[in-house]
């Protein structure tokens, strides 16, 4: 008898196992990555007949994920299949792009990423970049901006560069490693000006900007969305924003154009964010995707969550979406040449 | 003070919180005790699944299945000596000594009661002085973090069993393990062999569940003789006297585990760790040699990994800085519920930080019910015949490394760390220094090369340590668990107790 309960115990055990992936992960059968004969691209018209799996390239809580959810949770009633979102992290994103592009091109995995698969081959991370996919939806971009702490010697961003002018590799940037957003504006800043600083990895976006709250640093480069509320709060000081015109949230922040109009060339710049589909994926999934997303991107309840993330809305799909990229890259890839930053 | 209490109050107004907390718990147990599920993971599928519901009750279930996931680790632990969590590794070394011993029963009691005591503390913490402890966290520097890391490699020591060499190997081996990927400061792929999967690097709950799951079924597999223990069961609620006496332990344990669990760079599973080498040292007269069924080697990592839970909500709620990888899912689901989690939040919205404060406690309240209660069910589990109970571990092992990020490179990693495990045990040598290694390489070697780059030079950054008093205090600290370990210090204590004696 007790035998028996333990049995029926572990058995319980794993059924709740079973029953946790099953109802958390996405199904595999006919996502093709493993099987591949299972699934045939789907005549057009009939798209979708299962659940969708999004594929996030940022972990449970970054700011590519929170934007992903809300949206697929609205364009699942459009597509009349569930959304499955799942995180897969790893390497710069370089881990979950390779995962969608070995899968058939069926429709069935979306990516869900940022903009660092622009670059990957540029910055030897991997030799997929967004050419080798189809962009069904770009959500938007963000406006980034030079950040000190409260205490900082620093009042302007002119200061900085002509510290960092007057002692060369001294004045630190915290960043977050190679190919990160802080990285890539400090290229940007050499290329103008010649200034060159201590950069100093840190592992996200958060420590980064600690460092320079816990004065480690002396400054860093962050997106409006997470400084906001430290910013309100009185921790840190914009010194400037890169952007062609003022934030409204903040419009007393002076714009980088104002101390060096040279920066024009670069902008507007900014991480971006989009769902894409592996390269050679039936036009008419792309086509029956975009306007899903593109009929819920518009809704009030998203854009408010765009607001409050201080999102730009594109809302591109097809070609407006794929000039709108290959155009980021060319600037990205121009500047980070110049600067000494590729070679 | 009323106000606070007014707040908390949300929990009478709203009871279906309180089944929501208890929901949450109790799911968050089993969530925990399977290894390869996780809090993390459970609490992110909950962000997309309460994304229609309103704050309150999102939060509330979330709470108690952190809270529940950080305890279950504990029950595989001790019963399987496979860690649920990565912060239940101390947990096993000395509770699946007490299984053997047919004190699984009491085993579990003890961690349900000092888990209870340790989110206790932690959400007094929380509650009381988070600005404190939140101006420590901030002001916690890349050389703290590498001497903190340091602290915790120095546990090797404490993990090595018989021989200190096997132990430094094992170690070793960890430490390559951790080198494994892309390295995040400078994009440099290190030992990846241009194979994608391991540009993510090696991941150390995949080395966990191999290590301790897989081989444990394979070597008891190779020694299916020897029976089951039969446990016993009669003693498995702690009297209060029990834990009145070890009290003083618990509370060291949880301040760790507020501390550790406060800082941005680490969690619960290094305050467990740290907290069993800590207890290790200081306690004199243990109930049975640590690593042989020490009662205080349950004690201390059970208060210190939920005593954590506490410590990451501090920076989560006072700065919008998560603590651990659950909490930086709850900023997540707070951002998506429309909320701005970042050092404006308590003072805009100081209902949610007192809601936060009540489901904790409501689910220390529930991990005590739902802890105690489920043990003599579960201490059948160490009584299944092996021809049933290795197989199941070995079903769940591959369920659980492939859960983890739905990759079948995981399943074979599991597997090639099974074997290794196997046959490390075989010859003596301990595993838990490899887990060990695995966790902490990437803290220690990422903030050693911070430090050297933010003061230009080696010599530089070992200057920078007497700039701010933390890193004067665990220098020292460093320092002092060094030499107390020598040989020379041990044979100056002898002679001076000698000399105290003849007096």
């Amino acid at each position: 008898m007790k035998k028996m309960i333990a049995a029926a115990l572990a058995l319980c055990m794993a059924l709740s196992l079973a029953a946790c992936s099953g109802g958390g992960e996405p199904s595999k059968s006919g996502s093709g990555s493993n099987g591949g004969s299972t699934s045939q691209p789907a005549p057009a018209g009939t798209y979708p007949t299962q659940n969708v799996n999004g594929i996030v390239q940022w972990g449970a809580g970054g700011g590519t994920d929170s934007l992903m959810r809300p949206l697929a949770a609205l364009a699942e009633q459009q597509l009349g299949k569930s959304i499955v979102i799942q995180n897969m992290t790893g390497a710069t994103g370089s881990v979950a792009t390779q995962y969608v592009y070995d899968a058939n091109t069926d429709g069935y995995n979306l990516l869900m990423g940022a903009e660092n698969p622009a670059l990957y081959d540029v910055l030897e991370i991997s030799q997929l970049t967004y050419d080798n996919f189809d962009c069904v939806y770009l959500i938007g971009d963000e406006v980034v901006g030079i950040i000190v702490s409260k205490d900082s010697k620093y009042a302007s961003f002119t200061e900085i560069v002509d510290a960092a002018l007057a002692a060369p590799n001294s004045v630190k940037l915290s960043t977050t490693g190679t190919g990160g957003l802080p990285w890539e504006v400090g290229a940007f800043i050499t290329d103008i000006t010649g200034a060159t600083f201590n950069q100093i990895p840190y592992d996200s976006d958060a420590s980064a900007k600690t460092a320079v709250m816990s004065g480690e640093c002396d400054f860093t480069v962050c997106k409006v969305q997470s400084g906001i509320e430290d910013y309100k709060a009185g921790d840190i000081k914009f010194l400037c924003l890169l952007s062609e015109a003022p934030v409204e949230i903040m419009p007393e922040v002076p714009l980088i154009t104002a101390e060096y109009p040279d920066f024009s060339k670069y902008l507007p710049w900014g991480p971006f964010y989009g769902i894409f589909v592996k390269e050679g994926t039936d036009a008419s999934i792309t086509e029956t995707l975009g306007s899903a997303f593109k009929a819920v991107g518009t809704d009030p309840s998203y854009q408010e969550v765009l607001a409050n993330f201080n999102i730009n809305f594109l809302g591109y799909t097809g070609s407006e979406a794929a000039d709108y990229i290959t155009s980021w890259r060319e600037n990205t890839v121009n500047a980070l040449k110049n600067s000494g930053a590729l070679s | 003070m009323m106000e606070a209490l007014s707040y908390m109050a949300v929990v009478i107004r709203e009871p279906w919180l309180i089944l929501l907390v208890a929901a949450g718990t109790c799911a968050g147990i089993y969530v925990g005790a399977i290894p390869g599920l996780s809090g993390t993971m459970a609490v992110s599928l909950l962000v997309s699944f309460t994304f229609g519901w309103e704050t309150h009750s999102a939060l509330a279930v979330m709470i108690g299945v952190f809270v529940g996931s950080v305890f279950g680790g504990s029950r595989s632990a001790i019963l399987l000596n496979i860690p649920g969590a990565p912060a239940a590794v101390a947990t096993a070394l000395d509770g699946y000594q007490l299984a053997k011993q047919g004190r699984a029963g009491e085993a579990m009691g003890l961690a349900t009661s000092q888990s209870v005591i340790g989110t206790l503390l932690g959400v007094f913490a929380l509650a009381v002085c988070a600005p404190v402890v939140a101006g420590v966290a901030r002001n916690f520097h890349s050389i703290d973090y590498l001497m903190l890391s340091l602290m915790g490699l120095m546990m090797v020591g404490s993990l090595c069993g018989r021989s200190v060499k096997f132990g430094l190997i094992a170690g070793c081996i960890g430490i390559f393990l951790g080198c494994v990927g892309v390295d995040g400061q400078t994009a440099v792929k290190r030992f990846t062999f241009d194979i994608v999967y391991l540009n993510s690097g090696v991941d150390y709950v995949v080395a966990m569940i191999g290590l301790f799951g897989a081989s444990e079924a394979l070597s008891q597999i190779t020694d299916m003789k020897s029976q089951p223990v039969k446990q016993k069961v009669d003693k498995i609620i702690p009297s209060w006297k029990e834990s009145a006496q070890y009290l003083p332990l618990t509370i060291k344990s949880s301040v760790i585990g507020v501390l550790v669990g406060a800082l941005p760079g680490a969690g619960g599973d290094i305050a467990a760790l740290l907290s069993y080498d800590q207890a290790k040292r200081s306690v004199k007269k243990p109930s049975a040699p640590f690593g042989q069924g020490a009662v205080e080697g349950i004690i201390a990592p059970e208060s210190a990994n939920n005593a954590a839970i506490g410590g990451a909500f501090i920076p989560m709620l006072t700065m919008g800085i998560p603590g651990d990888a659950v909490t930086a899912v709850l900023i997540s689901a707070l951002t998506i519920q429309g909320l701005r989690p970042g050092p404006n939040l308590i003072n805009e919205t100081p209902d949610l930080f007192w809601l936060i404060v009540a489901a904790l406690l409501l689910a220390s309240i529930f991990l005590l019910v739902f802890g105690l209660t489920g043990i003599k069910a579960f201490t059948k589990i160490v009584e299944i015949p092996k021809g049933i109970l290795m197989p199941t571990i070995l079903i769940l092992s591959v369920i659980g490394a492939y859960a983890i990020r739905n990759s079948l490179y995981d399943i074979f990693w599991m597997f090639g760390f099974g074997l290794i495990g196997y046959f490390l045990k075989r010859f003596n040598y301990p595993i838990a220094p490899i887990v060990l290694g695995v966790i902490l390489t990437k803290l220690c070697e990422e903030n050693y090369r911070r430090g050297v780059m933010l003061e230009g030079s080696i010599p530089g950054m070992l200057a920078s340590i007497f700039t701010s008093p933390i890193s004067i205090i665990l220098c020292a600290l460093l320092v002092f668990l060094f030499i107390t370990q020598t040989e020379f210090y041990k044979n100056w204590k002898r002679k001076r107790e000698r000399n105290r004696a003849s007096v």
